[in-house]
C-alpha cells in the first residue's frame, strides 16, 4: 500500500515515514504543497493515502485539497494539522479530507487511522490476537483462555487489546493510558496499575505462564 | 442630572428672593423713618414760622381747652400719617387726621409717649406696637425750640402697614416669578438637557453591543457637527480599533502558537515514542523516556487547555454537540472513577437515572468535565473516605453531582476555585505528587457554561465538597 505524506517539517516527516515503513506501508515524503499536489494529481498517481500536513510553504494544505477534489481527485486524505478548534476540522472536513490527526499526536492514533482509511473500501475482516492460550476477538470483543470465557470490563479490555497487539514489547504506562483513556491523567495516578491488577486476577490467576509481566518504572508487556 | 440643576437653580434663586426681600425691608424701613422725622422737622418748622409771624400760636376753644390757631391747624392738616403737638405742660394741642381717627385707647396709648419727661432737643426715634392687635408703628419724638415757651413736643409716627404692603406686594411678586421662572426653567431645561444627553445614550448602547465580544468589526456613527459627541464617537471609534487590532493579534498568536509549540512536541514525542516502542531499549532508558512522555503530556495538556481557555475569551463557543445519552459517557467516566478510588483506597458509588437521559452535547468535551470533577474528588479524599457520583434528570435539565468526604475547600477559597492557576495552599502541601496545571476547574466551568449550563461548588473543610453541573435539555 503506497502513502504520500506532505509534511515541510523534517524530523515530523522522517517520523511519520519510518513509522509507517516499519508497519509495512510504501512511503513518499514531499517537503511542500506543490510537489505533493503534482505527484498525487500527477499522470500514473498511484497513491492508496495521502497525509496532509495543513501548514505548508508556497500553497497551503487547505488549498492542495480544494485543488484535489477540484480536478476529481478521490484520494483519501489524512489531515495533520495543530488546530485543535472544531470549526477548523470542520473546516477541513468539508474540504474534502477523510479524516484529521491533532499534532501532537501519537503514532499509535496515526498509524491506526491510516489503517481504517486503507481498509475502508475492502473491509478486511479484524483479526484475532494470541498470546499462548490467551485468545482476544478484536470484533466480537470477546476474550477466552484456555478456552474459557473471560468478561472484562471496556477499559480491561482496551489495555489489554493494547497489549496483546504489541506483544512481546514494552508499552509504556503513559502510552497506555493514552490509547484506552484518550485523556491526561496527573502522571502520580498510575490508573494502569489497578486496571493491571484486575487483568492479572483474570487472565493470570493460578494460570502458568503468566502472560502479564511488570517492567518498573516504565510499564508492561504481554508475553508468553 | 436635569435633577441636580433644577435644584442648584432653585437654590440659587431662593437665595436672591431671601436676600432682595431683606434689603428692599430694611430700606423700607429707613425710608419709612426718614419720612416720619421729616414729617416731624417740618412741623417744627412751620410751628418757627408762624411763631416770629405771629407770636401766639395756641387759643382756647369754646370748651377753654387749649388748641392750635386754626390757621396753623389747616397747615399742619395736610401731614399725612400721625401728627401730634403737645404743649409745653404736655397737653394735646394738635392731633392730625389719621390720629384723630384712633379709638380712644390707642389714642391714648399714642399720647402717653408725648408725655414729660420731654426732649429737649435731639430726636428720640422708637417703635411701639398698638395695643391690642393693632399695627406697629414708627415714630419720632422732638422738642420744638424756636417756637418760644408754647410748644412741649412733636410726635410724628407712621404705621408700618403701608411699608409692609409693600414688602407683600414684594414678597408675592417674587413667589409668583419664582413659579412663572422656575417651572419653565426646569421642564426647557430637562428638555434640552434630554437633546443634549439622548445621542449619549445612544452611544452607551451601541458600544454595550459592539463590545459584546463578536461585533468588534462594527463603529460608532460619527455625527456631523464636529462638537464634542462627534469627538467622542471617533475617540471611542478609534478605542475600539486597536481593540479589534488587538484582538486579531490575539487570535494569531492563538493559532502561530498552537502551530509554533504543538510542531517540536510532536517532533520530541515522535523521537520519544519511536525509542520506547523499540524492542532492544535497555529498561533503565525506558524508564527515562517515559517520564519525558509524560512530560510531554503535561505540556501538551497545559497548551490545549490555555489555547482552549483563550478561544473561550473570544466568546467562540467552540462545541461539536452530537445527540448523547449522558448516561454512556458517566458511566465511562464512573468505570474509571473505580479504577482511581480503588487505588486510591477511596469507596465510590456512581447512581444513573433508569432511563435514557439524552442532550446534544460536545461527548469529548462533557466526558472531560466528568472525568476532571471525579479525579479531583478521588485525589483530595483520604483514604477510606467516600465519593459518589450521580446523574438525574429533572424538568428540562441534567443534574451531574460529584460528592466527596474529603478535605474541603476554605470558605474564603470557594470563590476562586473555578479561577485560571488557582490552587488551595492545603491542597499545594497535601499531595506529595506534583499538582496538576490549575487550568482543570476553569475548563469545566467554561465547558458547563458553554453549554449554557452551570457548575456550583459547596464545601465544608474537613467534611467535602460537592460539585453539580447543570446542563440544560434544550
Amino acid at each position: 500500500m503506497k502513502i504520500l505524506v506532505v509534511e515541510d517539517d523534517k524530523t515530523v516527516g522522517d517520523y511519520v515515514r519510518r513509522g509507517l515503513d516499519e508497519a509495512g506501508y510504501h512511503v513518499e515524503l514531499v517537503g511542500d504543497g506543490d510537489e505533493g499536489l503534482r505527484r498525487a494529481s500527477g499522470r500514473g498517481a498511484n497513491y492508496d493515502i495521502m497525509v496532509l500536513d495543513l501548514r505548508l510553504p508556497k500553497v497551503s494544505g487547505i488549498d492542495v485539497l480544494r485543488t484535489l477534489r477540484d480536478r476529481g481527485v478521490g484520494l483519501p486524505v489524512l489531515v495533520l494539522t495543530a488546530q485543535d478548534s472544531v470549526d477548523f476540522k470542520v473546516q477541513a472536513l468539508r474540504m474534502g479530507a477523510d479524516d484529521y490527526v491533532t499534532k501532537p499526536f501519537a503514532f499509535e492514533e496515526l498509524l491506526a487511522r491510516v489503517e481504517a482509511l486503507g481498509r475502508r473500501p475492502k473491509a478486511i475482516a479484524p483479526p484475532t490476537l494470541k498470546v499462548n492460550g490467551l485468545l482476544l476477538d478484536t470484533g466480537s470483543r470477546e476474550v477466552t483462555r484456555d478456552g474459557k470465557r473471560i468478561e472484562l470490563t471496556p477499559k480491561e479490555y482496551a489495555v489489554l487489546e493494547y497489549l496483546m497487539r504489541h506483544q512481546g514489547r514494552v508499552m509504556s504506562r503513559t502510552l497506555i493510558t493514552e490509547y484506552a483513556w484518550d485523556y491526561h491523567f496527573d502522571p502520580g495516578t498510575n490508573i494502569v496499575d489497578v486496571v493491571i491488577t484486575r487483568l492479572r486476577k483474570k487472565i493470570d490467576h493460578a494460570k502458568e505462564p503468566k502472560l502479564i509481566h511488570t517492567v518498573r518504572g516504565v510499564g508492561y508487556v504481554v508475553r508468553a | 442630572m436635569t435633577v441636580w440643576y433644577a435644584t442648584a437653580l432653585i437654590l440659587s434663586i431662593a437665595v436672591f428672593a431671601v436676600v432682595l426681600y431683606f434689603a428692599r425691608r430694611s430700606a423700607t424701613y429707613q425710608d419709612l423713618d426718614r419720612r416720619i422725622q421729616s414729617e416731624a422737622d417740618l412741623t417744627a418748622g412751620i410751628l418757627a414760622e408762624s411763631f416770629h409771624a405771629r407770636g401766639v400760636l395756641v387759643e382756647k376753644d369754646t370748651a377753654g381747652r387749649p388748641v392750635l390757631t386754626p390757621e396753623v391747624a389747616a397747615v399742619l392738616e395736610v401731614v399725612p400719617d400721625f401728627l401730634l403737638v403737645t404743649s409745653r405742660d404736655g397737653r394735646l394741642l394738635f392731633a392730625s387726621p389719621d390720629a384723630r381717627a384712633l379709638t380712644f385707647a390707642e389714642f391714648e396709648q399714642l399720647n402717653a409717649i408725648t408725655r414729660p419727661p420731654a426732649p429737649t432737643a435731639a430726636h428720640v426715634p422708637g417703635r411701639f406696637r398698638i395695643e391690642p392687635n393693632g399695627p406697629t408703628m414708627h415714630y419720632i419724638v422732638r422738642a420744638v425750640p424756636d417756637a418760644g415757651d408754647q410748644f412741649g413736643t412733636i410726635f410724628a409716627g407712621a404705621n408700618t402697614r403701608s411699608a409692609e404692603l409693600r414688602l407683600e406686594q414684594l414678597l408675592l411678586t417674587i413667589v409668583i416669578a419664582f413659579f412663572v421662572g422656575v417651572v419653565p426653567a426646569i421642564l426647557v431645561g430637562g428638555w434640552i438637557a434630554g437633546r443634549a444627553l439622548e445621542p449619549i445614550d445612544r452611544m452607551i448602547t451601541e458600544v454595550r453591543e459592539i463590545t459584546d465580544g463578536r461585533s468588534l468589526h462594527r463603529r460608532l456613527a460619527v455625527p456631523m457637527e464636529r462638537d464634542e459627541l462627534g469627538r467622542l464617537a471617533e475617540t471611542l471609534n478609534q478605542m475600539m480599533t486597536r481593540l479589534e487590532r488587538n484582538f486579531a493579534a490575539l487570535r494569531r498568536f492563538t493559532a502561530d502558537a498552537s502551530h509554533e509549540l504543538k510542531t517540536p512536541l510532536t517532533v520530541v514525542r515522535a523521537g520519544v515514542e519511536r525509542a520506547i516502542t523499540r524492542p532492544d531499549t535497555p529498561p533503565e532508558t525506558l524508564a527515562a523516556l517515559e517520564e519525558t512522555l509524560q512530560e510531554v503530556n503535561r505540556m501538551t495538556e497545559l497548551l490545549e487547555s490555555l489555547l482552549t481557555l483563550a478561544r473561550a475569551d473570544e466568546g467562540r463557543a467552540d462545541l461539536h454537540r452530537e445527540s448523547v445519552d449522558l448516561r454512556d459517557i458517566i458511566a465511562e467516566a464512573g468505570e474509571t472513577g473505580e479504577l482511581l478510588a480503588e487505588h486510591a483506597g477511596v469507596g465510590i458509588e456512581i447512581r444513573l437515572p433508569p432511563e435514557p437521559l439524552v442532550l446534544a452535547v460536545d461527548r469529548s468535551r462533557i466526558r472531560q468535565l466528568a472525568l476532571n470533577l471525579i479525579e479531583n474528588a478521588v485525589k483530595y479524599t483520604p483514604r477510606g473516605g467516600q465519593v459518589s457520583v450521580e446523574l438525574a434528570g429533572n424538568d428540562g435539565r441534567a443534574l451531574f453531582t460529584v460528592a466527596d468526604t474529603g478535605i474541603g475547600i476554605a470558605p474564603g477559597d470557594l470563590p476562586h476555585v473555578f479561577d485560571r492557576f488557582w490552587r488551595a495552599d492545603s491542597a499545594r502541601t497535601r499531595t506529595s505528587e506534583r499538582a496538576g496545571t490549575g487550568l482543570g476547574l476553569a475548563i469545566c466551568k467554561w465547558i458547563a457554561e458553554a453549554h449554557g449550563g452551570t457548575i456550583d461548588v459547596q464545601s465544608r473543610p474537613g467534611r467535602g465538597t460537592t460539585f453539580t453541573v447543570g446542563l440544560p435539555r434544550s
